[in-house]
């Protein structure tokens, strides 16, 4: 559903991403690991174009999304992004948080918006938390807050970004959780993460990224248990 | 040094109050307008939307009040521009509609190019994250700004507008150089009248700080409200 062909991404001078080949495919959870300033984020947000590749292309159910003739704004619906810092609005109740986009962006139904919203914050068990303020609720809430919001939408995949990275220790898991039930409902799934535990469980699909390119890939068991690459044994060897 | 005049001149003194609060007042609020555009201009991703709106800012910034009055002045003249005289405000205003639309003409787009600077600044305080996230949920640009930006950018706003309104106050005192009766003008008047060179200036300027003074107290307030509040 979603295919990456030789994408390249220079910020100036620095050239980030180095050609990324990789398909994913619909129910499938990918999650891409890798030193610090390896490309990781900055691939993540290709494939939704918060930034635009300077070579390449990605195409999205069928669209070539990186086509100049191509409007973002209708493929990022189907698009869910969860991020490092949360990102929730802070002017905006919980509830407003979650229903803005379903009514201003697909024109849903206000009544309709809420019941959605309402069933989604039941699933993680916050619906009591639908008119507090984003500041008043822990790390760990908001960022599930921040995926449900993004769930609104409706979106057919979802795109996370170091999203336990923030948080406390002791509220990693509540997100973990969360993020774990999504992918055994079947959603596609390609997250960012330091959190080995969750690569190995949940992931269908490993990539292991160094200098702007997938230096390995495969399941978490070949990868985990017997890594070829002499970066991603390196890589394993300092964070298992 | 006596101050009896007061009492047979204060009514010239209330007109120029009232008049110099219209004229900031509105020149503030069209400022706004007028700021909120180039602001959005100058931060546009269109080279020929940035170079206009920078050419306006350090325009208006780069000359004297007093030069831009006059230039409005005899300049919406001259391109045929002239409105309506409506006799039934003269009395209200005490001046010509006129000669008081140029005043908060050229007060509006004075006050427009700081306050462009203030809102752009705003927005820029606003966190990326924030437009990420909007533009993520497949928000037009103009939608994440209307909703999320521009609601949050507003608060980081909200002070230093009330401080140009403060600044506009003060300014405003120009426009008596092309006739309008607001509180300067006034004064001079009364100094005229009365052969008082000093006075009437003094009660002037306790006037003009009692405003502003107040003003910036009660700004002080609704700051802390602001920052108390969510
Ligand atoms: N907007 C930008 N402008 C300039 N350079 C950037 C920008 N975004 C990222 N970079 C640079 O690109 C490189 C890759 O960054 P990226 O954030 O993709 O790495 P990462 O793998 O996500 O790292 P981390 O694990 O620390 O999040 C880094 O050297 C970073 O400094
Ligand atoms: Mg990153």
């Amino acid at each position: 559903m979603l295919e990456v062909i030789n994408l390249h991404k220079k910020f100036s001078n620095l050239h980030v991403l180095k050609g990324i080949n990789t398909e994913i495919k619909k129910g499938e959870v990918v999650v891409v690991i890798g030193p610090s300033g390896s490309g990781k984020s900055t691939f993540l947000r290709c494939l939704n174009l918060l930034e635009v590749p300077t070579q390449g292309e990605i195409i999205f159910e069928g669209v070539s999304i990186t086509s100049k003739k191509n409007n973002i704004n209708l493929q990022r619906q189907k698009m869910g992004m969860v991020f490092q810092q949360f990102n929730l609005f802070p002017h905006m109740t919980v509830l407003e948080n979650i229903t803005l986009s379903p009514v201003k962006v697909k024109k849903m139904d206000v009544q309709k918006a809420r019941e959605i919203a309402i069933a989604l914050l039941k699933r993680i068990g916050l619906e009591d938390k639908a008119k507090a303020y984003p500041k008043q609720l822990s790390g760990g809430q908001q960022q599930r807050i921040a995926i449900v919001r993004a769930l609104a939408m409706s979106p057919d995949v979802m795109l996370f970004d170091e999203p336990t990275s923030a948080l406390d220790p002791e509220m990693v898991g509540e997100v973990l959780d969360v993020m774990k039930n999504l992918a055994k409902e079947g959603m596609t799934m390609v997250v960012v993460t330091h959190e080995m535990g969750f690569a190995r469980e949940v992931g269908d699909r490993v990539l292991f990224m160094d200098e702007g390119v997938i230096a390995e890939e495969g399941n978490p068991e070949e990868i985990f248990s017997s890594p070829k690459n002499e970066r991603t044994k390196a890589f394993l060897g300092k964070v298992l | 040094m006596k101050f009896a005049f007061i009492k047979n001149y204060y009514p010239f003194f209330l007109n120029g109050v009232k008049n110099t609060i219209l004229l900031a007042f509105f020149a503030v609020l069209f400022g706004v307008f007028i700021g909120l555009f180039f602001s959005l201009m100058k931060l546009s991703k269109f080279k020929v939307f940035k170079v206009i709106s920078s050419a306006y800012i350090e325009f208006i910034r780069g000359t004297p009040l007093m030069v831009q009055i006059f230039i409005i002045y005899y300049g919406l003249d001259r391109i045929g521009i002239k409105f309506p005289d409506i006799p039934a405000l003269d009395p209200i205003l005490g001046v010509d509609f006129a000669d008081f639309m140029a005043g908060i003409i050229t007060l509006s787009i004075n006050s427009g190019a700081y306050v462009a600077e203030i809102i752009r600044a705003g927005i820029q305080a606003v966190d990326t994250g924030q437009m990420e996230a909007a533009r993520s949920l497949g928000m037009s640009y103009f939608t994440a700004m209307v909703y999320i930006i521009i609601p949050q950018a507003f608060r980081n706003i909200l002070p230093a507008l009330g401080n140009e309104f403060i600044v506009v106050i003060k300014e405003s005192s120009i426009v008596s150089v092309i006739g309008i009766a607001d509180l300067m003008y006034s004064t001079q008047i009364i100094r005229g009248i009365t052969y008082m060179p000093m006075e009437p200036l003094l009660v002037a300027a306790a006037i003009y700080f009692i405003i502003t003074f107040s003003l910036s107290k009660l700004l002080g307030v609704f700051e802390r409200r602001l920052r108390a509040g969510a």
